[in-house]
């Protein structure tokens, strides 16, 4: 089996799932000819042609617009946005049509599309390019909101975004897509939305969190662990729907919970998690819930950009606040 | 209100069908918009409005006959009110409930909050299920919450303090419960053993008086059920063995003691010690004794006011044998004496019933061996 | 200096304001039956539109947003279109939605504020109406994109108004189906008016058929309040698509008569003489001059018929009232194809029975 990173990953499940079946379609800025600025669609073109891998004008509304028409028309259109901080203008498209075109018609039309895009931070790039707008996309009802977090996980939980019946937003942590090779089976088996996944277990603390972040999350519970704490690590997967049993099953054996979110804290989606826990698993908690986010402040440009970024220091001394509280 | 009345159409006809209204009430209509079709012998007719402005009413139906000259709708007078909006509905207050001026100014006075003792919730669920009052725990926690460890503590009391477990706990329970319900009376006498050889088996002498005593007076043996205020008789004289052990106070039982020959009583008192020794006594070795025996004089004591475990009704304590002076005929002499203390529970015994049983118990302890 | 692009912008008209023929007919418009089908299409049009209103007015149906005096363009658009072609409507095209098989009862339930409305049993590929302006630009391209990907002679019919020229999405869609060459066809309604807000002071572009060309495809004007020529120039472009030759935008100038909505109240920002003379240029009145010109129209006809769109449009209306709403547990449903576990313990917590009705 041949190592990938996380955006060959991509790139695997996409050649699958249009293999597998002919209602597939990629469109986006540059996807075609070029592979994509990222090369997450990189040969597909050359495969599948002008009429399955689209080179779209510079429209971002539209690119989500046309994909809601080809999706009621019975295609699954995979569009692409080159960095989800020009995804906000697919907003509309996605909280006013796709998200909400199902129920508006009882059903009479469907939406399976995905958006893919590049998101988070840490790349140095220049401004607008490290957004973390999960939160906002998570609130949306009717929406499916899933980040990977390796290049297995994002092999299947892409293949199962795409087969999805319903429009999911999938966004891919651009800071982790070259840095981890692994063996992923090229089977075509999806991963199950709505389940989060145990990435390590631990009596002590449950840490959860979710793409880009689950990198500096693990380091901080394996650094943990010489100081004889033991952090048990969630990732979770998919945002929306939330698999919140999982999650609270871990909490109400640990009692202890530190959500870490890159995103800016207020609001984010570690406040969903926390409410959920707060609401169901009450007793068990031993000391509050702790969020590790990103100030509410614009990201910095790079050259302050670190300062912004969850560290594993931060987790730690988080980690180390919560156990110590009772 | 201004009235559109129905034109004359021409054709000498008095009066016209309506066919069809094109607006509505409510509807702003301009000069020469189609307000109605109407229908005259020649054709359908449609009636434009003469001027600008609301519909207030229409008065007639489609279908109705309506004469040349008569109203067909009324027009509203005066400015409309401004729906202000595009879509949707706005509430406005009605008019006739005027706000009270400073009705919302005034906050509603924040209730006092108590303080409380703080904890986290594991920690305040732990204490509900162990019956701890956080209030009254010595908190340790950040904040001055109360921590999990100080709901343990308070549980066990301080670090010396021990927690019963075992016979200890048990007696602990049973005597407080026994201590509230018996209506304990008690009363003390000597047995002259002057006529005992000197290796007189005491307990199985003790324990045969016991029964010939229960013979005389059934009424000791019984067990009083305190729900029911009732008195239960029992055919057999079931006894209790109080045995002392370093884990803690043990009240084996032999069965029918009345029916067993002394050698047995001992054989059977050495097997219950050994058990008690080695712990494999079971819960039907301690069920349900009908009377008590405490046999405390081997060590100290001479005599007691013990406590009896319902639904028993007495409890017999033997005291210290020794010499001790009495009188015989006019004079004092040292006599050897076995004190013996009878507590009874006077809902069931009277006192006439106690002596009667004491008197029949020494009866027996003074035969000779 | 040389020229390097010009552009023209032709507009067409068969019948002038009176109803008399001002250019040649088209051979549709020689068959007196399809004249009078399409009057007949106008005036059910007008009389579902009166009920909506009247329904409005009476508190038993939600804001409305009137057609009257846009008969012919909603008509004459489904008259030209096939019925496996695809109509995206934006919010006053009742007479096309009409004209493509959507029922007067699925108008008033949509309008009465029942998703069931939507749930079209004939034309079943059509979108429901549009709310947020030109965002259903795109979504006609999507749709032509799918019937060129399968090869399908099929077209996309976008209608919108004159206010939905100046979004982004119409602009980003115009482009698209430009540079793809899609078969769509893009219908602006160009009523005069966006709420309060007059085309003169939406664009300073001399026609909004011009915008066409800034996409790369042909624009054209045509009278919108003649049936006629609304026909012939939605037949001809979607004609055009079909055959591969791509796009067309087509403006229809018409006049909104009634207010934006039920809410609003024109004569706030409009003068009450500007709307008497357009109504001397309404659609229906035109229509039916040259029909009775022809001697195919008369009295009986027209109350016939005044009495049958009225029978229709009561039946339907009786029959929407009569129609409980849907139950509160319905909000859940098609939020997903599944529901997922959070939302079915948010329907227990709701005390709705959770039985899993339609998926």
């Amino acid at each position: 089996m041949p190592e990938v990173n996380l955006v060959q990953a991509v790139n695997l499940a996409l050649r699958r799932a249009m293999a597998d079946d002919t209602r597939v379609l990629v469109l986006g800025e540059d996807v075609g000819v070029d592979g994509g600025v990222f090369r997450a669609t990189d040969g597909l073109h050359q495969l599948y042609g002008a009429y399955r891998v689209l080179d779209t004008p510079l429209a971002e509304a539209a690119i989500a617009g046309v994909s809601v028409g080809l999706a009621a028309q019975g295609f699954l259109p995979v569009a692409e946005i080159q960095f989800t901080g020009f995804a906000y203008t697919c907003i509309d498209q996605l909280l006013n049509h796709a998200a909400r075109l199902r129920t508006r018609t009882r059903g009479r039309l469907t939406c399976p599309m995905v958006l893919r895009s590049p998101a988070g931070g840490g790349i140095h790039a220049v401004e607008h390019h490290s957004e973390s707008p999960e939160a906002m996309f998570a609130h949306i009802p009717g929406l499916k909101v899933v980040i990977p977090s390796s290049p297995a996980r994002a092999y299947g939980l892409l293949l199962s975004a795409i087969r999805d019946p319903d429009p999911v937003v999938f966004l891919e942590p651009t800071r982790l897509y070259r840095t981890t090779r692994e063996e992923v089976a090229d089977d075509g088996a999806g991963l199950p939305l709505e389940r989060c996944v145990v990435l390590r277990g631990g009596r002590d603390v449950t840490l959860v969190s979710w793409g880009a972040m689950l990198k500096e999350t693990l380091e901080a519970a394996e650094r943990l662990s010489d100081d004889n704490i033991e952090a048990e690590v969630i990732d979770v997967a998919t945002l929306k729907p939330l698999d919140d049993a999982t999650i609270l099953d871990a909490v109400t054996r640990t009692g202890r919970m530190v959500v870490v979110q890159e995103a800016p804290l207020t609001c984010g989606f570690g406040a969903e998690i926390a409410a959920r826990v707060a609401e169901h698993a009450l007793t068990s908690l031993l000391a509050p819930i702790e969020r590790v986010a990103g100030y509410d402040t614009v990201m910095p440009y790079p050259r302050t950009e670190s300062f912004y970024m969850p560290s594993v220091e931060r987790i730690m001394a988080a980690v180390r606040r919560t156990v110590a509280y009772t | 209100m201004t009235a559109f009345k129905l034109p004359d159409l021409g054709e000498g006809l008095p009066d016209a069908e309506i066919v069809a209204w094109h607006v509505a009430e409510g509807d702003h209509v301009v000069v020469d918009q189609p307000l109605l079709s109407v229908e005259t012998a020649k054709a359908v007719v449609e009636l434009p409005s003469p001027q600008a402005g609301r519909i207030a009413q229409l008065l007639a139906k489609p279908g109705e006959r309506v004469a040349v000259g008569s109203p067909l709708l009324l027009f509203e007078e005066g400015p409309h009110p401004d729906a202000g909006t595009v879509v949707g509905e706005l509430e406005t207050p009605k008019p006739s409930t005027p706000t009270r001026p400073g009705a919302e100014a005034s906050a509603p006075t924040p209730t006092e909050r108590s303080a409380g003792p703080r904890a986290a919730p594991a920690v305040r669920a732990r204490a509900r299920e162990l019956g701890v009052d956080l209030a009254r725990t010595t908190p340790s926690g950040p904040g001055g919450s109360v921590t999990m460890a100080d709901v343990d503590a308070s549980v066990a009391g301080t670090a010396q303090d021990i927690p019963l477990r075992g016979a200890r706990r048990t007696m602990a329970l049973n005597m407080a419960r026994a201590w509230r319900e018996v209506a304990h009376a008690t009363l003390h006498d000597e047995a002259d053993i002057a006529t005992w050889s000197a290796q007189e088996d005491v307990t199985v002498r003790l324990i045969r008086a016991i029964a010939a005593a229960c013979a005389a007076e059934p009424t000791l043996n019984a067990s009083f059920i305190g729900a029911t205020n009732a008195l239960r008789k029992n055919d057999r004289v079931d006894l209790g063995l109080a045995i002392d052990s370093p884990d803690g106070l043990f009240v084996p039982v032999l069965r029918d003691v009345a029916q067993a020959t002394s050698a047995d009583l001992r054989q059977r008192i050495d097997a219950l010690k050994q058990a008690v020794r080695v712990r494999t006594l079971t819960p039907a070795d301690l069920r349900q004794p009908t009377l008590t025996l405490s046999n405390f004089g081997t060590i100290a004591g001479t005599h007691a006011a013990l406590i009896i475990v319902p639904p028993q009704v007495a409890i017999v304590g033997a005291g210290r044998i020794g010499q001790r002076p009495a009188a015989r005929g006019n004079a004092i002499e040292l006599r050897r004496t076995l004190p013996l203390s009878l507590t009874f529970d006077h809902r069931a015994v009277n006192g006439g019933e106690a002596a009667r049983f004491m008197r029949a118990a020494l009866a027996d302890l003074e035969r000779p061996t | 200096m040389t020229t390097v692009a010009e552009f023209t912008i032709s507009s067409t008209r068969v019948l002038d304001a009176s109803g008399k023929v001002v250019a040649p007919l088209p051979a549709f418009a020689k068959d007196v039956d399809a004249l009078t089908s399409l009057y007949r299409a106008m005036t059910l049009t007008r009389t579902f539109d009166a009920k909506a209103v009247a329904l409005q007015r009476t508190g038993r149906l939600g804001t409305y947003a009137s057609s009257l005096g846009q008969e012919a363009v909603g008509v004459g658009i489904a008259a030209a279109m096939r019925p496996d072609d695809v109509l995206l409507p934006s919010f006053r095209e009742h007479g096309a939605q009409l004209g493509r098989g959507v029922s007067l009862e699925e108008l008033f339930l949509y309008w009465g504020g029942d998703e069931r409305g939507n749930d079209f049993s004939r034309a079943t590929a059509d979108f429901p109406n549009c709310v947020p302006v030109g965002s259903h630009a795109p979504h006609a391209v999507g749709v032509a994109l799918a019937f060129r990907l399968r090869k399908e002679p099929r077209v996309a019919v976008c209608v919108f108004g004159d206010g939905a020229t100046s979004k982004g999405d119409v602009a980003e869609a115009l482009n698209m189906a430009g540079v793809w060459t899609l078969p769509v066809v893009f219908v602006v309604s160009n009523n005069g008016w966006a709420i309060s807000v007059p085309v003169t002071k939406q664009t300073s572009a001399a026609t909004l058929a011009q915008k066409a060309i800034a996409a790369g495809m042909p624009g054209e004007q045509v009278d919108g309040n003649d049936v006629i020529a609304v026909r012939l120039a939605v037949e001809a472009a979607l004609d055009r698509a079909r055959n591969g030759d791509g796009p067309t935008l087509i403006e229809a100038m018409t006049y909104r008569l009634s207010d934006h909505t039920t809410a609003d109240d024109a004569s706030r920002y409009r003068d009450d003489a500007e709307v008497s003379h357009h109504w001397s240029e309404e659609p229906i009145l035109r229509l039916r001059n040259y029909l009775v010109s022809l001697g195919a129209w008369g009295k009986e006809q027209e109350e016939q018929l005044l009495h049958a769109c009225s029978q229709q449009v009561e039946t339907a209306a009786a029959a929407f009232l009569r129609t409980s709403p849907l139950p509160p547990r319905a909000m859940f449903d098609h939020t997903y194809a599944r529901l997922p576990a959070d939302l079915v313990g948010q329907i227990e917590a709701a005390g709705f029975p959770a039985a899993d009705a339609h998926a």
